[in-house]
This record gives C-alpha cells, structure tokens and sequence, in this order.
C-alpha cells in the first residue's frame, strides 16, 4: 500500500498531474478559441438562417455558387448545398479552413514545444512524470477543447433549424480537422526545435492542404481525399451523410498522436531533427543599427504573411475568368460574392482585395504584437540601456512594421494584377487590381494605429488589437454576404474604402482613416515615451 | 542639481506599484572610481533602483542622478558614458553571441576593440554558438563581456555572475579589478558576499525599498561587534561583566579557560587588557562578515560560533 497523507485523496498519477498543469496554462485561450469560434459559427448560422429563409432563396443561392468553380475553389465543394445546413457550410468554409486546423495546432504547440523550449518542462519532467505524459496532456486537453467546441457548433446549427444528423456529421467533421491538426502538430513537436518551426510547418502542411482539396475540388477528381480539408468536406453532412468518412481523421489522429507519444518517450529532452548551426563571428553592419536589428526581427513574419497573401491572390487571381464565366451564366452568383453592381470582373478582384487587407491587417497586428515580446523577455531593457531612446527604438520597429506592411499589400496584389491580366487575357486589368490593394492601406494602417497605442498605453491589454482585429475579419468576410445592417458594417475600418475598384474610392474617409491611424500612433508613442520599461 | 561629484545619487527615492511600495525613500551615492556594493535580499528594490537610475522607470518621487543628470529625462545621452548588465539575461535566441556582443556594442559609447577579443578568450566564449544553444552561464558571459569591453565610465552590474563557475566567477573578479584601475566606476548588485567583499569600496545595503547602511567595509564593521575566541591561562578577571561584553561563554579546557564572546569596537581595548592579565593562549579576533553584517540586518542576531564560523580565517596561536 501506498503511503498516504491523513485525510488527503489518494496521489494523482503523472498523468493527472500534467493534465491538470496543462488545463490550468491553456484555461483562458482554450475557453476563447471555443467562445469565439462558437460565435462565429453561431453568428454564421443565424445571418444564413435570417437572409436564405424560403426554399426558393436558398435553391439560388445553390445555383449561383455551383456555377464555375471559383467559389468551389475557396469554399470548397458543398455536397447538399441546396439546403439550409449546405449554405451555412459553403459560408463557413473559407474560415472553417483555416481557424479549426489553427486550434489544434495552437492548443498543442503551446503546451508541448513551447513548454520545452521554456525549460519548464525539464523541471516537471525531473518529478515524476513520464517523458511522453506531457504530449499526451496535451493532446488530452486539446481534444476536450476541440469537442466542447464541436458541440456548440452542433447545437447551433440545430437551433437554427438544421436537421439533426446533419448538425452532428457537419460539426463531427470539423472535430476531426482540428483533431488531425492536433495530432500533426503534436508530431512536429516532436522534430522542430522551437515553438515557431512547429506553427510553420503545420501551417505549410495546411496550405499544402487547401490547395489540394482546391484543385481536388475544382478538378472533380480523387486529389480531394488526399487533403484533410477533403476529409471533412467529403462526409457530406448535408448530402449523402457519409458517417463512415469520420474513421479517416480519427484514424489518420490517432496514428499522428501515437507517433508523438513515441517519439516523445524514445527522444532526448531538448533535442530535435531541425537545428542550426555555428554562425558568424561577428554582426553583419546592418544588424547593428537600429533598423537593420528590427528589420531581422520582423523579416519571417513578414515572408510567412506575404507567402499568404500571395497564395490567395495568385489562386484566386488565377480563377477570375472562370469566376466572371459563371457570372456570366448566373447573376445571382455575383449577389453571393457580394458584387451587386459595376463590371463583373472588377467586383471579383474587390472581393479578392478585401480578404488580402484581411491579411494584411493580421501582419500589422501580430508585428505590433512583437514589440510586447521583446519586452517582455527582456531584451527592450537591454536596448534601452545604451544611447538607443525609446522614439528611436520604436520608431525603427514601427517603420520596418509599415515597410512590411506596404510589401505585402504591393507583393500581393502585383501577383493579384498579373494573376488576373493573365487569366482575364487582358493587361488592363493589370492596374486596377495593384491599384485597389494600395486604397486598403488606410484602413489596414487604422489597425496598425490601435495595436500601436494599446502597445504605448498597457502592453498587458494587447489582447484588446487582437479583439479589434477580429471583429474587423468577421466583418468583412461575413457581412456582405449576409447583409449586416450598415452601422454594424461601419464598424470595420475596411467598409469605408468603398470596394476598389468595384465601388468608388471614398478619398474623404481614407483621408479620416490615415488621420485617425496617425493620431493612435502618436497617442501610441506618447505613452510609451512616459511608462516604465519593462511591463509585461 | 549637478554635482558631478557623485556619479550616482538618489534621495528619498521613492517607486509605486499600484498598492506596492518597491522602493521606499531609498537613498544611494556612488562617488566616482569607486566599486561600490549594492546589497538587499531579494524583492528588496534593486533592480527597480537601478531600473530608475537608468530612465527605464520614472521616480513615484525622490530625486535620482545619474552623472549630475537626469535619468528619466537624459536616458540616451547619460547612457553614451555607461555600460549595463540586466538582471535577468536577454539576448536574440537566433543571433551568435558574436552577433549579439556587436548589436550590444552598437548602443554602447564605444567599445575597445583589443578588450573584446581578450575577454573573449580570458571568459572562453565560443562567439559563433547560437545563444540558444548556450547555456545559462555562457549567456551570462555574452552581457559581461559586452559591458566589460564598453568604453564606459560606469557600469551597472545587476547580479552579474549568476551562472558562472568559480574560475570565471575569478575571471570576473580580476576584470573588475583591472576596470577599477582604469578609473570606471562600478555599481555592484550582488548576492554573493565573498564577490563583494573582495571587490566593493564601498556598501551600501537596501531592506524593502529603503537604505538601512552605507559606508566603506571599515565603517561598517568598525560600527559591528566582532567575535572574539580566546583560551586563557586562568579565568579573565570580570570579563563577562566588563564593559562592552556580550554573549559571553566560558569552560574549563585542559588546564585553561575557554572564553567566546562578542565585542563592541570601542571597548575592544579594554578587554583585551583583561584577556592578557589572564594570560593569552591563543586568541582569534574575528571581524565581522560581511554576511553577518548582511544577517544582522535582516536576520535573528548571531551568536559568537556562527560569527566565528563564517570566517575562514584559520586560529593563529598567539
């Protein structure tokens, strides 16, 4: 018998004991990935359920989104689309996407990797906890989050007035994405020796995925079922409810998770597959300066952000002439794209030109984000410390933070412009679908603005650029298509741009919107200038 | 306000946290060329301290300098003449300690060249290992070496050896020494009393946020009992009532008389008077550590053993 404390419960295994140090660290961002992926199902489900309410607005809905195969190519191929459940699926796609396989992999990266990296874990690892029984928390906690977060997209989707079973498969499905996410992730923290190769790899792999389930999808062949993306959307909820396509994520997880846990009981602790090497004696002449330090800094953030943006433009871009195509053929398909009025062609760039200020958006905002890091590991203190002042500083991180910005906006849309010319035939397309991106800038430097000043006044409250910027994203990726009331759409930055070049650039509000950007810096500066350094 | 006699002078020195009062009317000066001892337990203030000295944190109140000026509002330029050590070491994960020791060295007055080198070989520093594949020593050697090649006039030196082995932790302690002869002036915060003792001028030692002491080692012992171990030929004649006595204890030892007990400085003479009417065997006159004068400050008062037993200076028979 094991001896035990007067009165106490009996000790809890290894395993309990990380499940319970695991569930304490990813508490608060496990409970906001299932509150705000829950809103935006939920949200996604009522705009449908309000706009598409005959059977006869919803078989036009159909009818427009399966002609041509640009929208298949971004939202994927919605079996049963004819159909409540199937509107709100082909809605939800693009996000789905992307926010549920993000997740898995962030609940997992952030307690396996991370945790390593941090040496916390070779304390715990010193008591008596198994090598692999970290992962395996990890795992544990993030498929609970996964499925709690499954289970309000089922009962949403049920209140809403979508039949059952089809509730159940559609939410089942989208379980089993992040399930596979989670598991890959679980892997690749396993061989990637930081935090950040295990989001970049995952990321890649996911990329990789969209693209196969695109070309599957548009192709109409096989390639689908070699994506994860293709698993889910192949169970069909709303169609032919195939429940037995569950068993490939599940099985597909599983087998990831297990080699995880292989790997983590058989591994070093600290080691890895990808690791540097020796490196320069001596910094290079630009590294010293101020800027040339921040450019370093903001450099891979700035590619990964660019390789997105380009990835969606070029695709997309590429697809334009089937997408005007299917205008031609159906007017409602562009109601559903948002384009209501001016030359088809113009309207899909619009379209296209809205989710890269989307992205770019995302850029500015985890680049502010930066600086709170540098601050909070310590090594602004040490930059201050020299003949380095704090406006210098910040105004080096900030103009390589707007230099990224611009580039990517440029770099995008000039693969957007030649995607589009090419595709469309015609080398007039060229200009206004560079010029469109660059209108965004205003709004996209608005973002920029509230990171900035949330930065200077309270770094702790950073949490607040990210809130901005996510009411921003649904904003314009759900609002026309769902027809929110105006003042509600006014509320993002990106509906005063007027939709370049569709609609007419409002010059008024984005002379508003730099001046508005400009004051949140300056406000930015200022209180950075007066607060203490450093504040986590 | 520019006395540029001080290098460093802070009166009543005050730093609020919400309800936290880190720094409470804390008092320090630094005269040039002198290394001087910045002592206090942990939590005590002195990161914050020096965090203000260098304009990261603004004064609550109180008045703080740094070189006859303003930290707060002069950070860059007071930061031209100085050269900084952080508490807790960061550096680039992805960057060389090579790399590191140049991007550290950009925001540094200047830096000597020929020093870099040497100390990069007198610390045995690999410059081309990533920094995170240093360990926590070594990154410790990376701030040390870059702040101990600035061509500063002060350095500010939070808890610098944390990590180092006892042959660097010597390394060090040579460095600071051939500084001091160059005429730097030194801040030492410092948790390790041996380190201070061999290096410091001068202490001054902070408790809650407040200065209790300050002076040179001398001062600050001459003001403290030292512990004194004699063995006498017959009993002292009313030494545990003289004057100045304390914690006096005595045993009958092979035809002697053991007697330990403690002594103000200014009736040492008097005593030792008595001990030599008693005939001196050996006796061993302890000054106090500075870790009991650390101790005393914040701990339960010592008894003569424990003040003994801190010394490692080995009895001498008289």
């Amino acid at each position: 018998m094991k001896p035990r404390h007067l009165g106490a419960s009996p000790q809890p295994s290894g395993l309990g004991i990380m499940l319970r140090i695991v569930g304490r660290i990813q508490r608060r961002s496990a409970l906001l990935w299932v509150l705000v992926l829950g809103g935006t199902m939920v949200g996604t489900a009522a705009g449908v359920a309000a706009l598409y309410d005959t059977s006869a607005k919803i078989h036009t809905y159909a009818e427009a989104v399966t002609s041509g195969s640009a929208l298949v190519a971004v939202n994927g191929k919605v079996e049963g689309i004819d159909s409540l459940g199937g509107v709100i699926q082909d809605e939800f796609g693009f996000m789905a996407a992307f926010l549920l396989p993000l997740l898995g992999i962030a609940l997992v990266a952030r307690a396996t990797r991370r945790e390593e990296e941090s040496g916390r874990l070779e304390m715990l690892l010193g008591g008596r906890i198994s090598r692999h029984e970290p992962t395996l928390a990890a795992l544990l906690v993030a498929t609970a989050t996964i499925v709690a977060t499954g289970v309000l997209f089922a009962v949403g989707l049920a209140v809403f007035g979508v039949p059952p079973a089809g509730s159940v498969l559609y939410a089942l499905s989208l379980v089993g994405l992040a399930f596979v996410f989670a598991g890959l992730a679980a892997v690749l923290a396993q061989l990637a020796q930081h935090t950040r190769g295990v989001y970049l790899w995952s990321l890649m792999v996911l990329a990789a995925s969209y693209v196969l389930r695109g070309v599957g999808d548009v192709s109409g062949t096989w390639v689908s079922w070699l994506s994860p993306l293709g698993w889910a959307e192949k169970a069909a909820p709303f169609g032919d409810l195939r429940w037995w396509a569950l068993a490939i994520p599940l099985t597909v997880g599983l087998a990831l998770g297990g080699a995880a846990l292989w790997l983590a009981a058989r591994r070093d602790l600290g080691s890895a597959l990808i690791r540097g090497g020796a490196g320069p004696q001596r910094a290079a002449t630009p590294l010293r300066s101020p800027i040339g330090l921040a450019a370093w800094i903001h450099r891979p953030a700035i590619l990964g952000w660019f390789a997105g943006g380009a990835l969606l433009t070029g695709t997309m871009g590429a697809l334009s002439q089937q997408g005007l195509d299917a205008m031609a053929g159906n007017p409602a398909f562009a109601a559903a794209m948002g384009i209501t009025n001016g030359r088809p062609l113009d309207g899909f760039v619009a379209a296209i030109q809205l989710y890269l200020a989307v992205i770019a958006a995302g850029y500015v905002v985890q680049a502010i984000g930066t600086l709170r890091a540098e601050e909070a590991a310590g090594r602004l203190e040490t930059r201050l410390s020299g003949t380095l002042s704090r406006d210098r500083w910040l105004a080096s991180h900030v103009l390589v933070v707007l230099g990224g910005l611009i580039s990517i906006v440029l770099g995008s849309s000039l693969v957007l412009g030649l995607a589009t010319a090419l595709s469309a035939g015609d080398m007039a397309e060229f200009g206004p679908a560079l010029g469109s991106g660059l209108d965004y800038l205003p709004a996209e430097l608005v973002l920029a603005g509230l990171a900035l000043a949330v930065y200077g006044l309270r770094p702790r409250l950073f949490a607040i650029a990210w809130a901005g910027y996510a009411v921003m994203t649904f904003i314009a990726f759900l609002g026309p298509g769902l027809k929110f009331p105006q003042w509600v759409l006014d509320i993002s930055p990106t509906t005063h741009v007027g939709n370049p070049p569709a609609g007419t650039i409002q010059a008024g509000a984005l002379t508003i919107m730099a001046a508005v950007a400009l004051a949140l810096m300056m406000i930015g500066f200022a209180a950075f200038r007066r607060r203490g350094v450093p504040q986590g | 306000m520019t006395d540029t006699h001080f290098v460093i002078r802070t009166e009543g020195l005050t730093k609020v946290f919400g309800k936290v009062r880190a720094l409470d009317g804390l008092d320090l000066t630094v005269h040039p060329g002198e290394v001087h001892g910045f002592l206090g337990p942990n939590g005590s203030g002195k990161s914050t301290t020096i965090r203000v000295l260098l304009g990261l944190m603004k004064a609550t109140s109180g008045h703080a300098e740094l070189f006859g000026g303003d930290p707060w509002r002069d950070a860059p330029r007071l930061h031209r003449r100085l050269a900084y050590v952080a508490g807790d070491v960061a550096l680039w994960p992805a960057l060389t300690g090579g790399e590191c020791l140049d991007v550290l060295a950009a925001t540094h007055g200047g830096v000597n060249g020929q020093r870099r080198a040497d100390l990069i070989e007198r610390f045995d520093l690999d410059p081309t290992k990533r920094v995170r594949d240093y360990s926590k020593g070594n990154r410790q050697k990376v701030v040390l070496i870059a702040a101990l090649a600035a061509d500063a006039e002060l350095l500010v030196l939070d808890e610098p050896t944390s990590g180092l082995d006892p042959l660097m932790e010597q390394a060090f302690q040579q460095c600071i020494r051939d500084r001091r002869e160059d005429g730097v002036t030194v801040l030492l915060s410092s948790h390790i009393m041996g380190e201070v003792e061999a290096l410091a001028d001068r202490v001054s030692i902070i408790r809650r946020g407040r200065t209790i002491t300050s002076g040179t080692l001398a001062d600050l012992r001459s003001s403290t009992r030292s512990a004194v171990h004699a063995v006498t030929v017959r009993e002292p004649d009313g030494l545990a009532e003289a004057e100045g006595v304390a914690d006096h204890q005595s045993e009958r030892l092979d035809g002697g008389v053991d007697s330990r007990f403690t002594i103000d400085p200014d009736h040492l003479d008097s005593v030792i008077g008595v001990l030599h009417a008693a005939g001196i065997h050996t006796l061993t006159l302890t000054p106090p550590s500075l870790d009991a004068l650390f101790l005393r400050n914040y701990g339960p008062p010592l008894g003569p053993d424990e003040a003994a037993a801190d010394e490692s200076l080995a009895e001498a028979p008289s």
